[in-house]
Parts: structure tokens; sequence; C-alpha cells
């Protein structure tokens, strides 16, 4: 790159940013691939899978998490103990009832590339179940990342002026009776 | 006889041999255990080593590019915008910038990257207005493309 000119040297360029995400009534799919795009520094224009330019990242709420579909029930985690008979299989469920931290954690490590960085990637993610943070944790976060999914409201949530200015798609005849 | 006297039967095999060999062991001084002094095992490390630095001279381009593509949508995103987007839209409006360029321009000069990322987005608005639209309007600024000949 030998016709470079000398551009102003930015002093925080490789510096490393702590990220918040907050999980609540999220897929925690949608959670990890985030995670692990600024584990891994991808989100920089500087990125070299070399150059150690990952940043920090804190997820919390990660026990309101939100599985679409029936996965709560049907996706299951196996796991071998490594003695005879000792296969493991739990579902979601289960699994998240035991440790609330262990499905977002499980899904980031699947999605870190499968080198030796990804263990120090995985000690810059901080997880933690519910609102609480550890006060130096909690100094040293920069930026909130927004929620990828939009949170759809209750109907309990919606007001009566909103219930009945709703557009109404057919009228029910007088004798009919709903379930 | 030629030869009639005992210094004149002392034959040199070969008198630069030291120096071929050191041909050899300069290039292996950095490899670990033996290969790096024993002349037979560094003959053949170097030899797997030169192989090696063939074989990657066209790895090296590769590499390259798909570095290239990685940072320039890591920039892109930045802006809001998505990789195959910009190209797309950039080679669409004939800026004919490859991405070892555009890739050090969002590096080094951020404002003329955002600067392209917004003639792409331009130029997107524009081909979703021609798509979607009835055809009366004309297309915009961006989407004129001088045929040049």
């Amino acid at each position: 790159m030998s016709s470079f000119s000398r551009s102003a040297q930015q002093w925080a360029t490789f510096a490393r940013s702590w990220f918040l995400i907050d999980a609540k009534m999220q897929p925690p799919g949608k959670i990890a691939t985030m995670c692990s795009v600024r584990l891994q520094g991808k989100h920089k224009p500087i990125y070299h899978a070399l150059s150690d330019c990952g940043d920090h990242v804190v997820v919390i709420n990660t026990r309101h998490i939100a599985f679409s579909g029936n996965k709560w029930e049907q996706k299951v985690y196996s796991s071998h103990t490594g003695y005879p008979g000792g296969f493991k299989q739990v579902t979601a469920a289960q699994l998240h009832l035991k440790d609330p931290k262990a499905i977002v954690k499980l899904a980031v490590y699947g999605m870190l590339p499968k080198n030796l960085h990804r263990r120090t990637m995985m000690q810059r993610l901080h997880i933690f179940p519910d609102d609480e943070l550890p006060d130096d944790i909690r100094a040293n976060l920069t930026e909130e990342l927004p929620q990828p999914r939009e949170i759809p409201r209750k109907l309990s949530e919606y007001t009566q002026e909103e219930i009945d200015a709703f557009p109404r798609l057919w009228t029910p005849p007088e004798d009919y009776k709903m379930k | 006889m030629v030869f009639l006297t005992l210094s004149c039967w002392i034959r040199s095999r070969g008198p630069d041999r030291y120096w071929k060999v050191q041909e050899v062991l300069k290039h292996a001084r950095h490899f670990r255990g033996r290969k790096n002094r024993c002349y037979s095992l560094a003959v053949r490390a170097v030899r797997r080593a030169f192989v090696y630095a063939t074989k990657a001279r066209k790895l090296k381009k590769r590499n390259m590019r798909t570095l290239w593509i990685s940072r320039i949508a890591a920039a892109t995103r930045e802006h809001g915008m998505k990789y195959p987007a910009l190209m797309h839209n950039l080679t669409k409006t004939s800026v004919q910038l490859n991405r070892r360029v555009i890739c050090d321009l969002a590096v080094t000069e951020p404002r003329s990257f955002l600067s392209l990322a917004k003639l792409a987005r331009a130029r997107q608005q524009e081909g979703f207005r021609a798509a979607l639209g009835d055809g009366k309007e004309p297309a915009g600024v961006f989407s004129r493309v001088v045929l040049l000949q």
C-alpha cells in the first residue's frame, strides 16, 4: 500500500467498547448473531482476524428470552459426560429452568469461528439473567444496541379508544355465539 | 605419468560446497528444530516452504479480497446499508472503484465513503421508484448512464 497518504491518527481506533443488549422478549438466535459480530470485531472497518479487535458485550434479561414456534419443547440440547451411558438430552425449557444463561451462551459459542480465539471471545461476553449488573461492568458500558425484534403489544395494553377505532372486518349476526 | 609429485595428486572435488549449503540454510534459519541447522533436513523443509509459498500466491489474492469485502460490509452497515446493495448500486452508477480502493477509503477517508454510501442509497431509491412507479416519471439523476464510445 505505497499509495497511502498519511491521514490524521485516530487514537481511539483500536479501543475496546462495551455494548449492552437487552434480551427481554427477544429471540436468542438474533441476540447471538449481534453478539458474535461484535465479539469478533466484524462491525469495524479495521477488522482483521489477527488484530484482536473484538469488543465486550453485556447481555441482560436472558431469563426473559422468547423462542418462536414450539422450540421451547422441541429444541434439544445434547451433551455427553464422557462415561458410558452418559448421553444427556435436555429440552430448551428444561435447560432454561436449570440455567437461564445457558441458551444464549451456547448460541453465541456456536456462532463464533471455531478457532482458539473463541475462548477469549467468550470471556469477553458477559451474560446476566436479570436486570442487575455489577457496578464495575455498569461503569464500563459505552453503547446500547437496539433490540432486533419489535415486541408486539398485548391486547390488555391497547386503550379502549384504539380497540374501537380498529376497522371491523365483518359484523357477526345476532344469533352468533362467540366461543 | 603426468602427476609426478605427491602435491600434484591432490584433487579438489568442488571448492564451493560451503556456499552451496549456505544458500539453502539461509532460507531455513527461522525454522524450528534441527531443520534450521542440518543440511539434509533443511533441504526438504526449504523445498516444502517454497512449494507452500508458490501455492499461497494465489490464495493471497482470494484472502485479500474477502478481507476487503468484510471491511466494506462492516463500514456500510455503520451507515445503515448492506454490502450487496452498495456494490450493485455503485456499479449501476458506473462508479468503477474496485474493492481494494473502497476498503482503503472506508478505513482512512470516512467522509468519502459516506458520500459513496449516500450515492448508492440515492440510486437504490431511484431504482425502487422506477420499478414500483408507472414509468411516466423520468428516472432520476443517478440512473443516467453515459455510454462512452
